[in-house]
């Protein structure tokens, strides 16, 4: 439209500087939204793909599934650590709703009590939001899906299946196996800044103990994950099963235990504190080791209270220490094998003869249990005389008899694949050097203490059983082997590490003193396995605990628990055709005849009778030995029973 | 219509001639605006017009119907209520710091009865309108350098002053630079205009560290580094990049904008509407709006150009100035080129007090653009 021809007369300053300031004006305007332009071009056209990439991350999470544990079985395929079906309901706090009432509506499906509800809503409230916290476990299947249900009208409930670890024996494999627990904030920061971030899954647990621990990574498994398209608030809008991940499940792990010897040694050890550890003397396979008293692993799975932890931990039989491997002990007299070894490899005459009067001065005036007369180093094995060694040892001298009982495995911790092996201790001079300073000198008068397995010398069932296995075996160098395969990856077996450097006759004169043990010496009717020609050796040991002169002491089953002495007992069997050893440690049980013996024969019995081969020369007797002629009749023989058999008077100090 | 007929006297004062006057193709440009934002918000209300889309579509259709009303009003009329409207405002804003609501930590509501509102919306019209008539009386050479120039300058401080007090900051830069934009479009000598410039660049440090609030430096600093903290006060700008420049060329499509629909973009429906925008139509999608909105400053600055009083130049001058800045301020912060500031993208976004300041804005564009031959008389002694 065109303007009136005279308004524009009156062009004045004023309206020619505002022309040219608005076209200044406009001038900004399009130069700022060209600005604009030109910073959408900038992000939309060249940074496209890097704010794509972001912007996928944003929409799409994985949401990961904890793989199911690897199972755990004994050397048969017995199962002793599974995995069982578990629901869950699990609260997490959110925008929108409210915790105090969806507890409150939950308790019509699931029994939850007041005080249980206070403490859930302060759990709830303490943690970050959307991150669930477990409400109960183990849910019936009708709870799970009366709750699954209603799930739509209860915001930041999920109801899931998880899977939760179940030991089928309870405390038979608890110090070996373990157990499963939460994962802590040391287990997280134990890891490094870039931790498995499957340790912040709620259903996830964590080896603890034993086997569990130390093959924790091969239990797990790889996780899976789901593929989730979840919005700002991290709240799942969809799922895309295409893009899941499955989750592969954890190896499996073969012990070389069996579950019929492990679950008799639980039974005969009863309330009884101590250890028993079997071996195949042939293949360094460990059948049994086990700990009394033992704890129900199933119970830490599900998480103590205060109380059950404290009852536990407080209790003086130490039920959650495994006292096979972690607890040392003087071997007391079974230690002797060790020193009538070193003294034959040394050149000890074994015809040489000390006569036993119950004391003998050197220094002092040392015991003896008994008197035993006149004895050559075979007879002093089998009715194990002290007053014997305390001279034959003097004779070797400590670093010697060291030296010997160190190839034998003594003071060695052995890589069977768990933690919290001590390694004791087999002295010398330079043991006594390097530790005490102040008197570095090896005095005399501690040789005899070590020729009965006291002073400084303490050992692990283990190490023992270990050294009896050597005896028996009589050519390798024999090692213990716990873990049979993983993942079906078979493992170094025990009978793989060269030979013994030992003399095979010296070896077989003290396999020989070990029958005489339980055929005339201390042992004779504890250690009858009744099974006809099978016979087992051994020799029993009662280690001091306590210093008997210091009035504190008590030797047999006299006087308090926490004074008395340890029960010891090693063995073999059969005697003629060894193939499996044990040895056996009652703590303060009293004597090693009468508390361990037994024990540790009830348990051989075991072993023999899964044997096809032993058992089938218990039935078939075919070459018939020749009979004993002062042999009582079988029958009127009973084995003796646990306990309650009264002390035969024996063994060490 | 003949040229002859429009110039008889009285003519132009018939209300059929009036409405004819008005801009049609700009409204029809702000309709378009309108239009895509109520599209946007379709899309982010998950394909649906609650609770967004309908409200918008209701809201701008009153306010067309409302601008185009203050268009047949008289330019003098105006004229005659800037000074009341100016100091009610300010009576307003004071009002507020004493009696008004607090929300979200500022007090910027006033409550009468039933209705709140916020006096600061109020005093970006009183504010061009309030110049504009200042300057209408006054010789160049004064509004270019002189003593004279402490009177608008405490005009536009004192509302910028009760406004930052609230604390609006978003609002009180807006009116402080619409009330410069003014002042320079009405002659400021080029000397002052630097001076100002350099002083304000010399106000930066002092007044960032110790008259601006914790949230509003921690604003500041995390748009300088967005990714030093991506979760927290960072998150909006980084999300709102995210979704521009996924957009790309094309954007993902209508409804398919992973940012916007999945809510990790923030005031998506206000604020961050056209991060939205961009992300689901892309850089055709972006360039397209702004070229709209190029079209709209552009028509009404001419709409002030061609004006022949001093007051309706610098009236639409100054609420297109409002506009301008709006545009500019919202898209820079979207783009991640300034702070988050409570600025919304006008029209754009959802939001019934901008849609208002707006329009009514262009209600007195279109006044002076109706009435761009009236007479206005000089503002001796005219204070009606």
């Amino acid at each position: 439209m065109t303007q009136p021809f005279f308004f524009f007369e009156e062009v004045n300053e004023r309206q020619g500087v505002f022309h040219r300031r608005a076209i200044l004006m406009g001038a900004f305007a399009g130069l700022g939204l060209t600005a604009l332009g030109s910073r959408l071009a900038y992000l939309q056209l060249f940074e496209t793909q890097r704010y794509e990439k972001l912007a996928v991350s944003n929409q799409f999470n994985f949401k990961l599934l904890p793989a199911p544990r690897g199972v755990i079985v004994d050397r048969n395929g017995a199962v002793l650590a599974a995995n069982r079906p578990n629901f869950r309901l699990m609260v997490a706090r959110d925008k929108g709703m409210d915790p105090e009432a969806t507890l409150k509506t939950l308790a019509d499906f699931v029994p939850l009590d007041p005080s249980r509800q206070r403490r859930l809503l302060r759990d709830i409230n303490a943690a970050p939001r959307r991150s669930p916290v477990q409400v109960t476990e183990d849910m019936s299947w009708e709870q799970f899906s009366a709750i699954n249900v209603r799930a739509p009208e209860l915001p930041g409930v999920t109801a899931d299946m998880g899977e939760v670890r179940v030991y089928p024996y309870g405390g038979a494999f608890a110090h070996v196996i373990g157990y499963v627990a939460k994962v802590n904030r040391e287990d997280i920061s134990s890891t490094g800044p870039n931790s498995d971030p499957i340790l912040l899954h709620p259903g996830f647990r964590i080896g603890r103990q034993g086997v569990e621990k130390a093959f924790d990574l091969d239990l797990r498994g790889k996780p899976g994950a789901e593929k989730v398209e979840v919005d700002a608030h991290g709240r799942e809008v969809r799922k895309d099963a295409d893009g899941d991940i499955p989750a592969t499940p954890g190896k499996e792990i073969q012990l070389t235990l069996d579950l019929d010897v492990q679950l008799r040694a639980e039974e005969v050890f009863g309330t009884e504190s101590g250890a028993a550890v079997a071996m195949d003397c042939r293949t360094g396979d460990i059948l049994c080791m086990f700990s009394g008293p033992s704890f129900d692993a199933n119970k830490f799975v599900r998480g103590l209270t205060g109380a059950e932890y404290r009852a536990l931990a407080q209790y003086d039989h130490k039920p959650l220490f495994n006292k096979a491997l972690t607890a040392t002990y003087p071997p007391g007299s079974t230690f002797k094998t060790m020193v009538a070894l070193s003294a034959l490899e040394n050149g000890y005459d074994p015809a040489t003869v000390h006569v036993c009067t119950g004391h003998w001065t050197f220094g002092r005036v040392w015991k003896c249990d008994q008197v035993h007369g006149a004895l050559d180093l075979k007879r002093a094995i089998a009715t194990s005389c002290d007053i014997y060694f305390y001279q034959c040892a003097l004779a070797v001298g400590p670093d010697k008899i060291a030296e010997t009982a160190r190839k034998f495995g003594l003071g060695e911790i052995f890589d069977i694949g768990i933690p919290g092996q001590k390694a004791g201790l087999v002295p010398d001079r330079a043991y006594k050097k390097r530790r005490f300073p102040k008197d570095p000198v090896w005095h005399p008068g501690e040789t005899p203490s070590m020729g009965i397995g006291q002073g400084y010398t303490h050992l692990n069932p283990l190490q023992l059983c270990v050294m009896v296995s050597r005896i028996a075996n009589g050519q390798k160098s024999l090692h213990p082997r716990l873990i049979r395969s993983i993942g079906g990856v078979e493992q170094k077996p025990g009978s793989d590490w060269g030979d013994l450097p030992v003399d095979k006759g010296h070896l077989e004169f003290v396999r020989e003193a070990m029958a005489a043990v339980t055929t005339s010496g201390t042992a004779a009717r504890v250690a009858d396995l009744g099974l006809g020609p099978i016979k087992m050796a051994g020799k029993t040991g009662t280690a001091q605990h306590y210093s008997y002169g210091s009035g504190r002491g008590v030797h047999g089953t006299a006087g308090a628990w926490e004074l008395r002495d340890h029960a010891w007992f090693v063995a073999f069997a059969p005697y003629d055709d060894p193939r499996y050893a044990i040895a056996v440690l009652v703590e303060h049980g009293g004597f090693g005849a009468s508390a361990a013996a037994p024990r540790a024969r009830e348990i051989m019995r075991t072993i023999l009778l899964k044997d096809p081969d032993v058992l089938k020369r218990v039935q078939n007797p075919t070459p018939l030995p020749e009979l004993p002629a002062d042999l009582p009749d079988e029958g009127a023989s009973p084995p003796v029973p646990i306990e309650i058999q009264p002390p035969p008077p024996e063994t060490a100090t | 219509m003949t040229v002859s007929a429009l110039t008889r006297p009285g003519e132009r004062e018939r209300l059929i001639v009036k409405l004819s006057e008005v801009d049609w193709v700009f409204v029809l440009v702000l309709c378009l605006i309108a239009g895509a934002g109520a599209l946007m918000q379709f899309s982010i209300a998950g394909s649906s017009w609650q609770p967004w889309a309908a409200a918008h579509v209701i809201r701008f259709a009153l306010c067309v119907l409302l601008m185009v009303a203050l268009a047949m009003i008289d330019i003098r009329v105006w004229f005659a209520l800037a000074y009341p409207i100016y100091g009610l405002g300010v009576v307003l804003l004071i009002a507020v710091e004493l009696v008004g609501d607090v929300r979200l930590g500022a007090q910027r509501w006033l409550s009468l009865g039933p209705v709140s509102f916020q006096p600061s919306e109020m005093m970006k019209l009183g504010i061009v309108l309030a110049l504009a008539r200042l300057y209408h009386g006054v010789p160049a050479d004064r509004a270019r350098l002189s003593w004279w120039l402490l009177i608008p300058a405490a005009m536009i401080a004192v509302p910028v002053g009760l406004v930052a007090l609230e604390p609006d900051l978003g609002t009180a830069m807006l009116i402080a630079l619409t009330g410069t934009a003014i002042v320079v479009m009405a002659g400021l000598s080029w000397r002052l205009i630097g001076i100002g410039i350099a002083g304000a660049l010399a106000a930066v440090v002092p007044v960032v560290t110790f008259v601006l609030h914790d949230y509003q430096r921690e604003r500041i600093f995390t748009f300088l580094h967005p990714e030093t903290d991506p979760s927290g006060a960072g998150y909006h700008i980084l999300q709102s990049m995210i979704a521009l420049g996924s957009g790309g060329l094309l954007g993902k499509g209508y409804g398919l904008g992973s940012q916007s629909q999945l809510n990790f973009l923030p005031e998506k429906q206000t604020d961050f509407i056209f991060a939205t925008l961009a992300e689901e139509f892309g850089f055709v999608g972006c360039v397209s709006i702004l070229v709209l909105y190029a079209a709209v400053i552009f028509m009404a600055l001419r709409t002030a150009y061609v004006s022949h009083s001093h007051f309706g130049r610098l009236a639409a001058a100054g609420a297109t100035a409002t506009f301008t800045l709006y545009v500019l301020i919202n898209g820079a912060m979207v783009m991640g080129l300034a702070p988050v500031v409570g600025v919304p993208m006008p029209l754009l976004s959802y939001g019934g007090t901008v849609i208002l300041t707006v329009m009514i804005g262009f209600g007195l564009v279109q006044s002076v653009r109706v009435h761009r031959y009236a007479e206005v008389t000089s503002g001796k002694g005219s204070f009606v």
